[in-house]
């Protein structure tokens, strides 16, 4: 496939996501030319970048199909950011990224790990089982840390402007050379339809239990991009992130029925959200609005890919 | 009993349901064994059973291959001893509809195309290509989703996955239903084919004329049990269907 030819059946798969990023981002440089000069761009993106790393966690559960989701990354985000800050680098008094990196990434992977076992061995439906961990992280988190507390390693907090591209950048490559390997097209194959998998071979169980644990790793990520962030620790912001990031990943032409679209797709209804909430917020609405703005954008978006997929099933 | 001089697939006091009587049977290689019956007679139990997806109530299956024996005790012990079964309703349980024609062929075998671990799209493009030629694929492009493709092209997509895991035995399961008739003959010379190279093919099949033109053997089902074992110059349309029946011949 040429590189053109590629980058139109990106546009396909993710469709609306795009014009609508597109739009939006006209409508911002015409509203606050300010806000979005080249120069703040990266600043930009530093804000964005919690809520993208949030998406893309979400994607490879969802990816896995039948019912798959786990609504538990925003607090695992929370948690991560209140187990670094508070229990490691202030208690511990651990700051070197070598130790704290790994330790996140471990959490994520532990909690993901967790929540594989109870949706895909105990086989608690999805929603319900990551709704526990959802609770148990939330309050967990507020356990270790009742009131916000600051600073994060200096290291860390530099991750929050321009330089957040760098974990994003290291998400997408970590993705890049998974979409190459063989459990890939096991995991789109079992999102697609898990009866035809298994009939072909494939050991379901154990492909959905890796992408819980694939959401968690990126999860325990996002939770180091939120601390980069906020500069500090505090036990409400993650949970927050949970329901815009699953609206994220549908926005971004990622099929909650699994087995269509990728972490690009929902990077870009990341990003969607991230502008709507920036025009928005130039009108200096309510964050009330905002949230009926979210649900209003996301069931038009969904309608509107699926409008798509119909009309494309029709040219055939 | 358990004289392992014979390569192929040894069933042997296999029991299918609750009080049927216990089947033996063997399967040698390039050899096309039909199985016929009316709907629900147990010939699609056992032929999902010598696939590993159903566990027989009590018997077993072996699998003869270049002079080592395997028990056949599920689908993935099946698979890597050489079975390869081509599922019947291929809507619900055979194609990946959101997925590439390359990803549903590729599916059964992703680890072939690996490199160090990662895929070569080449490498499975090209093995791809063999199977294409072989079972005249029409298919626009392999990067094309699977569901633009006909019927009977997308059961040559699946048939093309089966075959790519090289089994020793063939299992099909209603191959030819739903697919027109001029993919229903490549098909045929497909089978023939694979049963003069060495391949045993086991065909169950809706039409008793497809198994007449096919096979050298049909057992015929009833109840749960092999009610006939009919060959040769004995297979005729009026015997398998007064077996199917339950009639004798």
């Amino acid at each position: 496939m040429s590189p053109l030819a590629r980058l139109l059946s990106l546009g396909r798969s993710v469709g609306f996501a795009v014009v609508l990023l597109a739009v939006l981002l006209a409508v911002n440089l015409i509203l606050s030319p300010a806000r979005f000069q080249p120069g703040s761009w990266g600043a930009l993106v530093g804000l964005a970048a919690p809520l993208i790393g949030a998406a893309i966690a979400s994607t490879p559960v969802i990816l896995a199909g039948r019912g798959g989701i786990d609504i538990s990354v925003g607090p695992l985000m929370g948690f991560v950011n209140a187990v670094v800050i508070q229990m490691l680098f202030l208690k511990a008094g651990i700051s070197s990224p070598l130790l704290l990196v790994p330790a996140a990434l471990l959490i994520g992977a532990l909690v993901g790990a967790a929540n594989g076992f109870l949706a895909t061995i105990v086989r608690i439906q999805p929603i319900v089982a990551t709704l526990g961990t959802y609770l148990i992280l939330t309050g967990v988190t507020l356990t270790i840390l009742p009131a916000p507390i600051g600073p994060a390693p200096a290291w860390l907090k530099t991750l929050s402007g321009p330089l957040s591209m760098l974990p994003l950048a290291l998400m997408f490559i970590a993705w890049w050379l998974v979409r190459r390997t063989p459990y890939h097209d096991q995991l789109m194959a079992v999102g697609s339809d898990d009866r035809a998998a298994y009939t072909a071979g494939v050991d379901v169980t154990r492909v959905r239990f890796i992408a819980y644990v694939m959401t968690g790793i990126l999860g325990g990520c996002a939770g180091l991009m939120l601390t980069a962030l906020i500069g500090s620790a505090d036990p409400n912001i993650g949970p927050t992130y949970t329901l815009i990031a699953i609206a994220a990943v549908a926005l971004g032409g990622v099929s909650l029925a699994g087995g269509r679209g990728g972490i690009a797709g929902a990077a870009i209804g990341a990003i969607d959200i991230f502008l709507l909430q920036s025009v928005l917020t130039t009108f200096n609405v309510s964050t009330f609005v905002l949230q009926i703005a979210y649900g209003a954008i996301l069931v038009l978006a969904v309608m509107l890919t699926a409008l798509q997929e119909r009309l494309a099933m029709r040219g055939r | 009993m358990a004289d392992h001089t014979a390569a192929g697939l040894a069933v042997r006091d296999l029991v299918i349901a609750p009080s049927a009587s216990a089947i033996t049977q063997e399967v040698a290689p390039g050899e096309i064994v039909g199985l016929a019956g009316l709907d629900g007679h147990g010939q699609e139990l056992f032929l999902k059973m010598l696939a590993g997806l159903e566990q027989p109530l009590s018997g077993s299956i072996e699998l003869g291959v270049s002079g080592t024996f395997r028990k056949i005790t599920g689908l993935r012990k099946a698979v890597a001893s050489g079975i390869a079964y081509l599922p019947r309703d291929r809507r619900a349980n055979g194609i990946f509809p959101t997925q590439s024609v390359l990803d549903n062929f590729a599916v059964s075998t992703l680890s072939r195309d690996a490199r160090l671990g990662l895929i070569s799209p080449a490498a499975r493009k090209a093995r791809y290509n063999i199977y294409r030629e072989k079972l005249s694929i029409v298919a626009p492009r392999p990067d094309a989703p699977i569901t633009t493709l006909s019927g009977g092209n997308q059961q040559k997509v699946l048939l093309a996955r089966a075959l790519a895991l090289d089994p020793a035995i063939l299992l099909l399961n209603d191959p030819t239903r739903g697919v027109d008739v001029a993919t229903r003959h490549v098909l045929y010379e497909v089978f023939r084919g694979l049963a003069a190279d060495g391949m045993g093919l086991v065909i169950l099949s809706s039409e008793i004329a497809e198994i007449l033109l096919l096979c050298q053997r049909v057992l015929v089902f009833r109840e749960n049990e092999v009610a006939a074992e009919i060959s040769g110059e004995a297979m005729t349309t009026e015997s398998v269907i007064s077996a199917m029946f339950g009639r004798a011949a």
